[in-house]
């Protein structure tokens, strides 16, 4: 039914799940995100970064009137509490960007980031409510998507890998809503 | 003009529909008008939250408004025009489709929004009429699944007829015992097969009362007014010759006369609180009953308002059996029957449809309860694993380092003898109820539960079927990987439980395991 489901079917690594011999988390094959992630994440940290302090820098100096004395201190003390975050958030994501790695097996989809503080959530499939797309403005333009699986964890627990190939996010999305156990089982 | 938009729009999203239509007879529909007010009233209570809690400082800042008014009014203009325009292009980007037993909706402005969402998946229709929906005859329909609240699929204005016709459709695509049956009533009917299996009597909702806070029933009902009721209780205290201000007075006060003053006023806000308790508890629990009929629970109380909730076994998602220090004090327990948390966020806190709790039960009735439910449980017998010591020496380090920092760097200035009497009481109490939390912390498995006991003077369990898992995680900083340690966390349909600080092949073991049973199983969560 869909051609692209024998490509997601190289990656596998739990095939033999169903025998009793149990496959560990610890040795999952992870995949990388997509290549173009990581200068658009960086990107979209810088720009964010720029426009919150044009905006505070533009209330600061705007023509119209003469702000008090001591909304300018909070104004400047805020521009560099903005710039000071913006560039630690830049260059955490240099070094934790590339950490990040899925992981698609037959039963269940993992995703590991975190640079110092590692973490890998497990979602077996057969748990999956369902599957979102979410495409901001950059990742539209440069063909990325980040892929939304939603069980009964709650809001909280909202599975997500940012970053994906939209065509690859695609090949997930429908690989997750066509596995056989999904439609039978809550 | 609005075809030619909607054909743009149709080319615009065509790549995200192609995937899911292949089937579809209906075209892509835009809601009613009248979801514009509902749109602007969204933005404007996700920006200012609550209007009450705002008023007073918008009245203060009027003043400041009126005296640079060449400032503030673009300002303001240009606010409101930033949430009309947003509002109309929120209403411009909705769009819902029904096609092939299945719902489609995408919406967004900027980012994008695409819910595919099956009839047979979703689990409750809620229809809600805002006021302003009424004279029109619209509704919103809300379609949840059991999944995140936030995400949930809604139809912000439809017809209502429409929606009815829709709710019927969807809950036809059901399996029939799927459905949620949680219904407040006047007077509840009692069914022949019904068993019960507990009932609270009044000395029993007095305990509950005093060990447990359930004060904020009331305070839930009275925040509005609650500023009205501290100064009446202000003018009423100063007709009885009692000024409030002398109290506070310390200058000129021996040390017993302010012990004195703080044990007497500790017991003036105490002992209200616990009367309060224990009403609350009463109006909460009064007549309480815990039936099973079939795989039905069925809880009915309350004083005023009968309030019964029904709940299958199979929903039932963890068991939690929870202690407070009174509590272990005097061998009560409050035991909690735990179904998913998302159909129910959105209800006010006083009502607790999404779990069944049984008040102050004893252990041997607690036992019974569990019993009841999970025939195969040990929670009374088996054995807890400690968890790491290093969380203890991890929390000690976090916790009472700064603490005891910042006490001596202010009481250095002043004393520095007394300082060190000060910060080694203080140090030592914080120390101990660390160390009492962490010899609490504990966790244990058989082969078809986890048990995690945690607390720090009281004591909670948790009990779950290891099948009902939802989603796992496994956390290991760089720390705790030299020491082949790791933390893990289980989510449930009911929230999550985490276990920290334990070897790293029992948690990967825990992990494996879990994943291996939910996927193996294949057994249904509720």
């Amino acid at each position: 039914m869909n051609p692209t489901i024998s490509e997601i079917q190289e990656d596998f690594s739990n095939e033999n799940i169903a025998t009793n011999e149990l496959i560990s988390i610890a040795n999952l094959e992870f995949s990388a995100l997509s290549s173009k992630y990581f200068p658009t994440h960086r990107l979209v940290i810088l720009i964010t970064t720029l426009i919150v302090m044009t905006l505070v820098l533009a209330i600061q100096y705007q023509p119209w009137a003469v702000p008090p004395k001591e909304l300018k201190v909070v104004l400047e003390v805020a521009l560099w509490v903005i710039g000071s975050i913006g560039l630690l958030k830049y260059l955490y994501s240099y070094f934790a960007d590339p950490k990040k790695k899925y992981a698609l097996r037959e039963q269940d989809i993992s995703y590991q980031s975190g640079l110092i503080f590692r973490k890998t959530v497990s979602q077996p499939i057969l748990r999956v409510q369902h599957v979102e797309l979410k495409r901001g403005p950059v990742e539209r333009k440069v063909g990325l998507a980040s892929l939304q699986v939603f069980s009964a964890g709650g809001a909280m627990h909202t599975f997500e890998v940012p970053g994906l190939d939209y065509d690859n996010a695609e090949n997930i999305r429908q690989y997750i809503l066509s596995h056989k156990d999904l439609n039978q089982h809550g | 003009m609005d075809n030619e938009l909607h054909s743009d729009l149709e080319r615009d999203c065509e790549q995200t529909s192609q995937s899911a239509s292949h089937t579809s007879t209906n075209n892509w529909q835009r809601i009613s008008p009248i979801a514009l007010i509902y749109f602007v009233l969204k933005l404007v209570k996700g920006i200012f939250g609550n209007f009450i809690y705002l008023a007073p400082a918008l009245y203060l800042s009027y003043d400041k408004v009126a005296e640079n008014p060449s400032f503030w009014l673009p300002i303001i203009y240009g606010f409101i025009a930033l949430i009309v325009l947003s509002a109309v292009l929120s209403f411009y980007f909705f769009q819902y489709r029904l096609s092939n037993q299945q719902i489609e909706i995408r919406s967004g402005v900027f980012s994008k929004k695409y819910i595919n969402l099956p009839f047979s998946r979703i689990q409750n229709v809620e229809l809600t009429e805002p006021l302003y929906y009424r004279p029109f005859g619209y509704t919103c329909m809300q379609l949840d699944t059991a999944g995140s609240i936030k995400q949930e699929a809604k139809v912000v204005a439809i017809n209502k007829r429409k929606a009815l016709q829709l709710k019927d459709e969807i809950l036809a695509a059901h399996k029939p015992e799927n459905v949620t049956t949680n219904t407040e009533q006047d007077s509840p009917e009692q069914s022949e097969d019904e068993v019960v299996l507990d009932t609270r009597n009044l000395d029993d909702l007095v305990i509950h009362g005093i060990t447990n806070n359930r004060v904020w029933i009331f305070i839930a009902g009275l925040a509005p007014f609650i500023d009205q009721i501290s100064d009446k209780i202000g003018q009423w205290l100063y007709l009885f010759g009692f000024n409030v201000e002398q109290y506070f007075e310390f200058e000129g006060k021996s040390g017993w006369q302010i012990a004195t003053t703080a044990i007497s006023l500790t017991l003036m806000v105490m002992i209200p609180i616990t009367i309060f308790s224990i009403i609350g508890s009463i109006i909460a629990f009064h007549d309480f009953k815990l039936s099973k009929s079939g795989d039905r629970y069925i809880r009915r109380s309350g004083l005023f308002t009968r309030n019964e909730v029904t709940m299958r076994l199979s929903r039932l998602q963890v068991i939690v059996r929870q202690q407070d220090w009174l509590d272990v004090l005097l061998g009560r327990i409050n035991l909690k029957f735990e179904q998913s948390n998302a159909n129910f966020q959105q209800t006010q806190p006083g009502q607790l449809t999404n779990k069944i709790i049984v008040p102050s039960v004893t252990r041997k009735e607690c036992q019974f309860l569990i019993d009841d439910a999970y025939p195969e449980n040990q929670l009374a017998d088996i054995q807890f694993k400690r968890v790491s010591p290093r969380l203890l020496v991890r929390n000690l380090f976090i916790f009472v380092m700064p603490i005891t920092a910042i006490i001596t760097s202010f009481v250095y200035v002043d004393q520095p003898v007394d300082m060190i009497i000060y910060v080694l009481v203080f140090a030592l109490f914080i120390s101990a109820l660390i160390t009492m939390s962490y010899l609490r912390k504990g966790y244990a498995v058989d082969d078809n539960f986890i048990y995690v006991r945690k607390g720090c003077l009281g004591v909670d369990y948790y009990c779950f079927p290891i099948y009902k898992v939802q989603q796992t995680s496994f956390k290991q900083s760089w720390f705790l990987k030299q020491r082949q340690l790791c933390s893990i966390e289980f989510v449930l349909a009911s929230g999550a439980i985490a276990i920290p600080y334990l070897s790293e092949k029992i948690g990967l073991s825990l992990i494996n395991n879990s994943l291996q049973q939910v996927e193996q199983s294949k057994k249904n969560w509720m």
